[in-house]
């Protein structure tokens, strides 16, 4: 059995003061609120502010969503909510599309136009609460136009609205994949961060880490690569758009996964804190206190929750969230017991947010801001990932950043080997997982745990829905709106499409017509899998 | 060494599922071990998996699953059925629920490897199973 760091550090069986020579509190860790923010950014810490607490939902139906976004309220869920996207809305393509009709609202929300988000949200606040949407970056100009639409509906201001629904371009390197080419995505992301920017939305950018682990890469990577995509995008958006960057830090919030190495896990955040406000302040001269501080939203491990023995899983989150609220993480979401299986089910759901509240109320835990602060192991821990993610991010610096080292496929690569190095361990027993190499059981004696069903017939019911009520909407505004769009798409990549693309979402025209039309503008096909053609006359 | 012994097989996700981790992580397992692994990747349909299947004249089929969209496997089987390659190994790998799981047997996948399953399973079974062997 291994013990070594994730990223190959031999642990020791003994922490002392020599484990951490030269140590300066104010230096190296600060006050919590107090530079360089290893702490934290609030002196009275969770008795201030609670991390938000949430669960993901979507599937079936935005009908059927809205109910279970209802449903997380009744237990508890009234910080934020967080809905993840179907793999069609994900693509932009639409329900009725021959590939889309089959995959509608399984695997997450079918949200294709506006009025699955206004069917989504309907009885439900959109301020009081932070509205997360998540799924892909190209859908992020759409996720913003649908808020920025039903604010106006609502008679909200939308300056009013806060959460998440920007996505970051790197989301599909790692362990999964896109519809839409790297600079399509690139631009859509750029658009939306200048636009909330410019009209003080306090609408976030997910750019995250979660994907990098979950598909194997270890603590150094997520940090190193992390750090690498915000120089690269930050950087984008003060040169290249021409933003200031204490406003442009305002946008960017990083999701980090939490494993089931303890301490490791809680080192990896306070290290990310760090390493962010050095950088904010060193490489992009940061004027405001905000802009050194990042925040870092939870994901508990996915990867972790076991096929097998699943209520061992309700442990491991546990023990997960536990580490998420000791590393001080400013938002949670707890994977399910049946991860491994399906979406949540109600009993899963319910578990997972317990988890959180048990946590938050019966521990003690949140009695105290960074109460691990001083421990010899976990300083020797922050410090060690944090210098092995700085080797990884000065040779992404070498390659000439993160979009040439993708280009060199030095990141892909990397991860490749990652994988399968991790593979090999669970399979040599480098690495023991409870129930899956060691102790396991025969399958006949397991517990089996409620699953959530998939219904196909629910997809071709969504599908038929929005053939039937396409139909129905204003032709010639719709028309003319994508028209327009499509003009303002063969502009070039520094115009701002959200403008238009907020006219057309408002008109109902769906995320396979606005990406479509977009793509057509700059000379891509229609439809990234090549099997419809467009159904508008555009001049 | 060579337990593949040169033994063909498609790996390959299936419908909009993008979750390529374990598909290129057997893919790697079946290539150290001999296998001729023909590596279909993304955003295939059924129809394209069946149509790269009689192209490359395949021993097996692998699908890589991540995603629920077990319809899609559903659909393959028949395709499957319909294009005469019943003799092709069909197998699937992932977090597939074990009702589904039996579906999916009921319909001919021959085999169904849930997480955790170790790649020498994988290596064994498709090794021994796979057409060409059958045929000798």
């Amino acid at each position: 059995m291994k013990r070594e760091t994730d990223y190959g550090y031999e642990i020791k069986a003994v922490y002392s003061p020599e484990d951490i020579p030269g140590f300066e509190y104010q230096k190296d860790l600060g006050d919590p609120g107090s530079f360089p923010y290893t702490r934290g950014y609030h002196y009275q810490g969770y008795r201030s502010r609670m991390w938000t607490q949430r669960m993901t939902a979507g599937l079936g139906s935005s009908a059927d969503a809205n109910k279970v976004l209802k449903k997380y309220r009744e237990m508890g869920q009234r910080g934020g909510m967080c809905v993840i996207s179907d793999r069609v809305f994900s693509d932009c393509i639409d329900p009725d599309h021959p590939l889309g009709r089959r995959e509608a609202g399984v695997l997450g929300w079918p949200g294709c136009s506006l009025l699955e988000f206004e069917e989504l949200m309907q009885d439900i606040p959109l301020t009081g609460q932070s509205i997360t949407l998540l799924g892909s970056c190209a859908p992020t100009c759409l996720r913003l136009a649908y808020i920025v639409a039903l604010a106006e509906k609502r008679g909200i201001d939308p300056r009013e609205v806060h959460g998440s629904c920007i996505e970051s371009p790197f989301e599909n390197y790692f362990g999964q994949t896109d519809a839409q080419p790297f600079d399509l995505n690139l631009k859509l992301f750029l658009d939306a961060s200048e636009y909330v920017i410019r009209n003080k939305i306090r609408m976030r950018g997910n750019i995250c880490s979660q994907h990098i682990q979950e598909s194997g890469g270890n603590n150094a990577q997520a940090l190193a690569f992390e750090l690498s995509m915000y120089k690269e995008l930050c950087g984008l958006l003060v040169n290249e758009r021409g933003l200031d960057f204490d406003d442009v830090a305002l946008v960017p919030y990083e999701l980090q996964t939490i494993g089931m190495r303890f301490f490791e896990e809680i080192a990896k955040v306070r290290a990310l804190r760090r390493m962010w406000a050095r950088m904010a302040k060193e490489h992009f001269k940061a004027k405001k206190d905000k802009s050194c501080q990042l925040l870092i939203a939870v994901h508990t491990s996915g990867r972790a929750m076991t096929y097998q023995q699943p209520l061992n899983n309700i442990a491991r989150c546990a023990i997960q969230s536990l580490a998420g609220a000791l590393a001080g993480c400013t938002a949670l979401d707890n994977a399910t017991m049946d991860n491994a299986y399906a979406e949540p089910s109600a009993l899963a759901a319910r578990m997972s947010l317990n988890t959180q509240h048990i946590v938050a109320v019966e521990t003690g835990v949140t009695d105290v801001v960074d109460p691990l602060a001083g421990s010899y192991f976990v300083e020797h821990l922050t410090n060690k990932v944090e210098e092995e993610a700085y080797k990884i991010l000065h040779k992404i610096d070498e390659l000439g950043g993160m979009i040439a080292a993708i280009k060199k496929g030095y990141i892909q690569e990397t991860l490749r080997q990652e994988a399968n190095l991790k593979f090999r361990e669970v399979e040599n027993k480098e690495r023991l997982i409870v129930g899956v190499n060691h102790l396991a059981i025969p399958a006949e004696e397991d517990f089996e745990i409620p699953i959530q069903e998939v219904h196909t017939a629910d997809s071709e019911a969504i599908a038929k829905r929005m053939e039937e009520w396409k139909k129905t909407r204003d032709q010639p505004l719709l028309t003319q709106r994508l028209t327009q769009l499509h003009a303002e798409a063969g502009k070039g990549d520094r115009f701002n499409l959200m403008p238009a693309i907020i006219e057309a979402v408002k008109a109902y025209a769906t995320a396979g017509e606005v990406m479509g039309v977009i793509r057509k503008g700059r000379g891509l096909s229609y439809d990234p899998f090549n099997l419809i053609e467009c159904p508008f006359v555009l001049q | 060494m060579s337990k593949g012994n040169g033994i063909k097989v498609i790996v390959s996700m299936i419908g909009l599922d993008g979750h390529t981790t374990g598909g290129e992580v057997v893919s790697m397992i079946l290539r150290d071990a001999g296998f001729d692994v023909v590596y279909l990747g993304v955003n295939q349909t059924p129809k394209m998996i069946v149509e790269a299947a009689i192209q490359e004249d395949v021993d097996a089929i692998g699908i890589s699953s991540h995603a629920s969209n077990y319809s899609q496997i559903e659909e393959l089987m028949d395709l499957v059925r319909k294009n005469d390659l019943s003799d092709v190994l069909v197998v699937c790998g992932g977090n597939i629920p074990r009702r589904q799981i039996e579906r999916l047997t009921a319909l001919g996948v021959a085999k169904v490897f849930t997480p955790g399953s170790a790649g020498s399973e994988i290596v064994e079974y498709l090794a021994a199973n796979a057409r060409r062997l059958v045929a000798q």
